[in-house]
């Protein structure tokens, strides 16, 4: 395909509308809307209010939630091993076994380790590589109300609301206090933080926040703690399996999680853990594209982590909520999904249509942004690409036009070298966006201490919820991973000491699970948990053969 | 459209495939038919699993590619890399100091550097890695920690340096000796997380956790807001990020 | 008068106080060191394969960044950095195809001319600043004090590189008088001190040094100066203990001394073998003068 300055000339001829409009914009913002007609649009456009769109669970104790087919599919699906598997022969006996090797595994381990467990006790099984995880991926940074003017009670304040008050309160509590003590430890740990001569972080807003509290690492924060963290466990000794996802909790005869069962990728072969307590650290869910969303997750989050728990009898909290962020990299093909941080509209840039018109104030709330876009594009005013998703123009050049010459190269880095390595200029050149999937708002319930309501089983990260009610706000994640990992860490291990080593593993639970989905009338061959999403060619798979090998 | 359905031909370790144009290798690699499970990670460029060896007709060098994040071209013969063994000695950061052989004591190997600058010219992130490492061999932690701060640790460079030397667990000691003994440590965070352990700050969290919810929501309308640090005035993004309805209000679970 | 520098590893690592000390004088001589802004290590030694070019890649690369910035000349402190930079440079410069296959095995990212040149500090303050105008900076001149000058390998040998006369070298002896001290030479000012051999036959080290630091004792020195850094390491540390060492300097450091600089900026405590008393027995130091 020919393309001009990184577009085909298809796109080029609404680009040439964009600047034929651009200098009657500048200066002139569409007016925000009122609430009624913010509610009027949301009813109609976002996904989460999208008739047809989810179904309500029919089974276990959370009967009755709402939730996207696609999530609704895999709680409605058989387990990938049969109850009667054979357990009687264990492959790794240990104290305290972590699922997933992101940031919530990881802290979770080297705490439980601080807290006194013996290190080759622990055992850390992650999917793909250690640290191969959406905390890798986080841009914009971590919140913790560390100066002066701010503090933990404003903090809360600021995720209650954005989480429409449907918090969990206690959870936002421990999230709060303990968020100074995590950058403190990090700071030990040699995070390199920004920060300014005297030591202290250069802070930045984030939304939904009233005071600047963002602490960053250049734009790769998550990176950037990830790999401290990943480091730290190693030096630590903390055993790790990559590439065998557990498929299956074990429990014992009290239906305590007492381990689950492992399945290496690569010769397919399963594994038992046996653990005295079971950390559930798997992250998100971007991988199921809910309604076909593209996404900013990484190739993992397929939410395996709920659907075991929910097998083991663990009760969930919020699910029907999902958060899309309104501007994920719409073109080229290989940006789709990626998200465009907030600052580019922050900064000035208008979102257009197709005819180079504004359609939306460019700040509305998240997911009112994202339903205006997804909106113009059903009246078919969006730009169609080559690989077949539509979007709207952001119109970055006026920040440079707004701020003067150079502020993209300087206040978005990032942004910049992104698309200049995909031969688009957007210092001259609008981009394109469309909302993406971006974060799993609730998820397994648990206590401050990350304790779910099955014994032996604890959860942290973005796979438990209540912490951030129906909305997270940025920030509080990478924070979240942080405070939960630390806590389920620390409790795992106490409770770890108090207990023997579970004398006769099952999957009970599992066969319990089934039953109560044939009495549900649901009849399936659809098998959970997911692992990978597959994205292989329609041609190919249209003659592949299962065959034996 | 017929320009979008345009083919070409990749070899993918040895064999033809035929690809449509416009998609990145990884895509590539999976529209032909493979199920990717070591290779990919975040799929965006930050993890590093996708390290990409290929060759163009073109031209005698080896080219490097997170595949992830490059365009597929006709003629491509590639391969991944998805694994490059790196064992290194274990460390106790709080037991090490930053001193100007800090870095060479721990990977004696990057003295044998011979400043071929391979591993710069196969970084996929762009970096100056053998300005890094020879930074590191001279002592300058700060300069060694700013180099590699943007290395996904996808060790491309690792697999194609003549010396064996483990450049992204260098970079990785070298930021974590910066982080922790090169710049100082934050005062406002000291004094924060002094003032949490006399109990005030808590007592004002309790006290909003008392609340009721219409009182925290009143109290949540009243935030005031920091100014933004440059211009001196609110940011707006900030504060037209919340909703003022709560989705939850006008559309609650259903219950079956 | 600004000039581009090399400093080397060595310098950074082991020898700071060397940089530290040669820096205040030559501020004191108005004279800046440019650093290059990213710089590599020389490879430590010449290597003397003709066709091993990834070998003679590194002290190459430093020409042509130097060359990027525009320059032609630059400085380094360390004898051995200068002695594989400018064996490179000369190999390089002998046969134009020698550079012609550097830049081409760079995958064309170098492209060097052959016309840089590596200059050592000593020869920059000889051939550049000249003695005189040193002379001129002297404000507590060495009087009384007897050195004796130690040159070692890598500013003579071989002779192609050679900064001075390589069987009887002067530029030492000339800055110490300049500085007003007295000199003290002998044959063995030359010889090898023993070198990398330090690692495996400490021995045949301490044997050299405790020969040289004789010889410089016998002829009346009470101080011993030199110029390269792993030199001063094997003198520094291996004089035995039959005798009260003599204090090894660098000449930067007699240099600031004799310039009235502030002792603290020379770097004078990082040394086995102290350095003070001698200089408090010629005054040559305030009384009570702290140097940590
Ligand atoms: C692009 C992007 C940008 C973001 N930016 C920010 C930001 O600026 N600030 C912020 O606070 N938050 C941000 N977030 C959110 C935040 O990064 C994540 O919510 C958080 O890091 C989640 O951490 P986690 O440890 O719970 O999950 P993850 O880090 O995703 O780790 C989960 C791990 O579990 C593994 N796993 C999954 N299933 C299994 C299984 N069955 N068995 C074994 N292992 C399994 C996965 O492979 C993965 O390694 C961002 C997220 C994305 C995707
Ligand atoms: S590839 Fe190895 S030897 Fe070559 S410059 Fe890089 S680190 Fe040095
Ligand atoms: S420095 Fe090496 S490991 Fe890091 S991104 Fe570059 S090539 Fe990959
Ligand atoms: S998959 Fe993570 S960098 Fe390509």
């Amino acid at each position: 395909m020919e393309l001009i300055d990184g577009y085909p000339a298809a796109m080029r001829e609404s680009i040439a509308l964009v600047e034929q409009t651009r200098p009657t914009r500048l200066g002139r913002t569409f007016p925000a809307m009122t609430p009624e007609q913010r509610r009027e649009l949301l009813l109609g456009h976002h996904p989460d209010y999208k008739d047809g769109a989810k179904r309500p669970l029919l089974f276990g104790p959370n009967k009755g939630m709402l939730l996207n087919h696609e999530l609704a599919d895999l709680f409605e699906a058989r387990p990938l091993v049969s109850a009667s598997l054979d357990l009687n022969d264990v492959d790794s006996d240990v104290d305290l076994l972590i699922i997933g090797g992101g940031g919530a595994g990881t802290v979770a381990a080297i705490w439980a380790v601080q807290a006194g467990l013996d290190p080759s006790r622990v055992l850390i099984a992650t999917k793909l590589r250690h640290g191969d995880s959406n905390s890798t991926m986080a841009q914009g940074g971590i919140q913790s109300a560390d100066r002066p003017h701010d503090s933990p009670a404003q903090h809360f304040l600021d995720a209650m609301g954005g989480g429409h008050f449907t918090n969990r309160p206690e959870l936002v509590e421990a999230l709060v206090s303990d968020a100074p003590l995590i950058i403190h430890w990090h700071e030990q740990l040699g995070v390199m933080y920004d920060k300014d001569e005297q030591g202290n972080f250069v802070m930045h807003p984030g939304g939904g926040t009233s005071r600047n509290r963002m602490h960053s690492a250049r734009d790769y924060t998550g990176l950037e703690i990830m790999r401290v963290l990943r480091d730290e466990a190693r030096n630590l000794h903390i055993p790790v399996v990559e590439f065998s996802p557990a498929i299956e909790l074990l429990c014992d005869e009290r239906g305590h999680v007492a381990g689950a069962v492992l399945v290496n990728l690569e010769t397919k072969r399963y594994h038992i853990v046996r653990a005295k307590a079971t950390i559930v650290t798997t992250g998100g869910l971007g991988r199921l594209h809910m309604q076909q969303y593209p996404t900013t997750n990484h190739y993992g989050a397929t939410a395996d982590g709920l659907i075991l728990a929910y097998r083991a009898g663990a009760e969930l909290v919020d699910l029907d909520a999902i958060q899309y962020h309104p501007t994920g990299a719409a073109f080229p093909a290989q940006m789709a999904g990626l998200l465009i941080t907030e600052k580019v509209r922050g900064m000035g840039a208008q979102p257009v249509n197709c005819k180079g018109e504004q359609f939306v104030y460019p700040l509305e709330p998240r997911d009112v942004e994202a339903s205006a876009f997804i909106r113009e594009c059903s009246l078919g005013l969006g730009i169609p690409t080559p690989h077949g998703i539509q979007g709207v123009w952001l119109d970055a050049p006026m920040v440079d036009i707004i701020h003067g010459p150079g502020t993209i190269r300087s206040a978005l880095p990032a942004m910049f070298r992104m698309y200049t390595r995909f031969g688009i200029d957007m210092t001259r050149d609008p981009i394109l966006v469309f909302p993406t999937l971006h974060y799993q708002n609730g998820g397994i319930i648990t206590n401050p201490d990350g304790a779910t309501t099955v014994p032996g089983l604890y959860a942290a990260g973005e796979v438990m919820g209540g912490v951030h009610g129906k909305n997270r706000l940025m920030g509080n994640s990478l924070l979240d991973f942080n405070v939960f990992g630390r806590r389920a860490g620390i409790a795992a291990a106490n409770y770890v000491r108090e207990q023997a080593q579970p004398t006769r593993l099952s999957l009970e639970h599992v066969a319990t699970y089934e039953r109560h989905m044939r009495d549900a009338g649901i009849k399936t061959t659809r098998t959970a948990p997911r692992i990978l999403p597959d994205y292989r060619g329609k041609e190919a798979l249209e003659r592949y053969l299962d065959i034996p090998l | 459209m017929s320009e979008q359905t345009g083919m070409i031909t990749m070899q993918l370790m040895g064999k033809n495939y035929q690809v449509p144009t416009g998609l990145t290798i990884m895509a590539a690699i999976e529209y032909a038919g493979y199920k990717l499970v070591r290779g990919a990670g975040c799929r965006g460029g930050f993890c590093g699993a996708c390290p990409t060896l290929y060759r163009r007709s073109d031209n005698h060098r080896i080219f490097t590619a997170l595949a992830c994040q490059t365009l597929v071209e006709d003629g491509m013969c590639l391969v991944q890399m998805p694994f490059v063994p790196v064992v290194s000695r274990r460390y106790d950061l709080h037991q090490i100091a930053a001193k100007p052989n800090t870095l060479l004591q721990h990977f004696p190997e990057i003295a044998g550097c011979v400043a071929c600058n391979t591993c710069t010219r196969a970084c996929p992130q762009g970096l100056q890695v053998m300005d890094y490492v020879q930074a590191s061999l001279r002592g300058d932690i700060e300069r060694a920690a700013m180099l590699s701060f943007d290395c996904i640790a996808c060790g491309i460079c690792s697999s194609r340096c003549p010396a064996d030397i483990k450049h992204y667990a260098v970079g990785l000691l070298a930021r974590r000796l910066y982080g922790k003994y090169v710049t100082p440590d934050s005062p406002q965070l000291a004094a924060r997380v002094a003032e949490l352990q006399t109990g005030n700050l808590i007592a004002d969290l309790n006290a909003l956790m008392a609340l009721s919810q219409e009182e925290l929501r009143a109290r949540y309308e009243q935030r005031t807001f920091e100014t933004s640090e440059e211009n001196k005035e609110p940011f707006s993004a900030i504060q037209h990020y919340n909703s003022p309805m709560d989705p939850v209000d006008y559309k609650d679970e259903i219950e079956v | 008068m600004q000039v581009a520098y090399y400093p080397g590893c060595t310098i950074k690592v082991s020898a700071q106080h060397h940089e530290r000390a040669a820096l205040a004088v030559l501020r004191a001589l108005n004279i800046e060191l440019c650093e290059l802004p990213e710089w590599n290590c020389c490879g430590v030694l010449h290597s003397l394969t003709d066709d091993n070019l990834i070998r003679h890649m590194a002290p190459i690369r430093m020409f042509a960044r130097l060359e990027e910035q525009g320059a032609h000349e630059m400085t380094t402190l360390c004898d051995m950095c200068f002695n594989t930079l400018a064996q490179a440079n000369t190999w390089a410069k002998e046969r134009p195809e020698r550079i012609r296959a550097i830049n081409s095995t760079s995958g064309g990212e170098l492209d060097y001319d052959g016309r840089a040149q590596i200059l050592h500090l000593l020869q920059l303050l000889r051939d550049r600043v000249g003695l005189a105008a040193i002379k001129a900076r002297v404000r507590r001149p060495l009087r009384g004090l007897t050195i004796y000058p130690y040159y070692g390998c890598k500013l003579l040998r071989p002779s192609e590189v050679a900064m001075d006369d390589p069987e009887t070298p002067r530029v030492l002896h000339d800055l110490m008088l300049a500085l007003g001290a007295t000199v003290a030479e002998g044959p063995l000012q030359t010889q090898c001190c023993g070198s990398y051999h330090v690692v495996d036959r400490e021995q045949l080290v301490t044997n050299r040094v405790a020969a040289t630091t004789d010889e410089a004792r016998e002829r009346g020195a009470e101080a011993l100066v030199l110029s390269c850094p792993l030199c001063h390491y094997n003198f520094d540390s291996f004089q035995g203990s039959n005798h009260a060492a003599l204090p090894i300097f660098y000449y930067t450091q007699l240099m600031g001394i004799a310039f009235g600089l502030e002792p603290e900026e020379l770097g004078l405590d990082a040394h086995r073998v102290a350095l003070l008393p001698v200089l408090l027995e010629h005054e040559l130091v305030p009384e009570g003068v702290q140097v940590n």
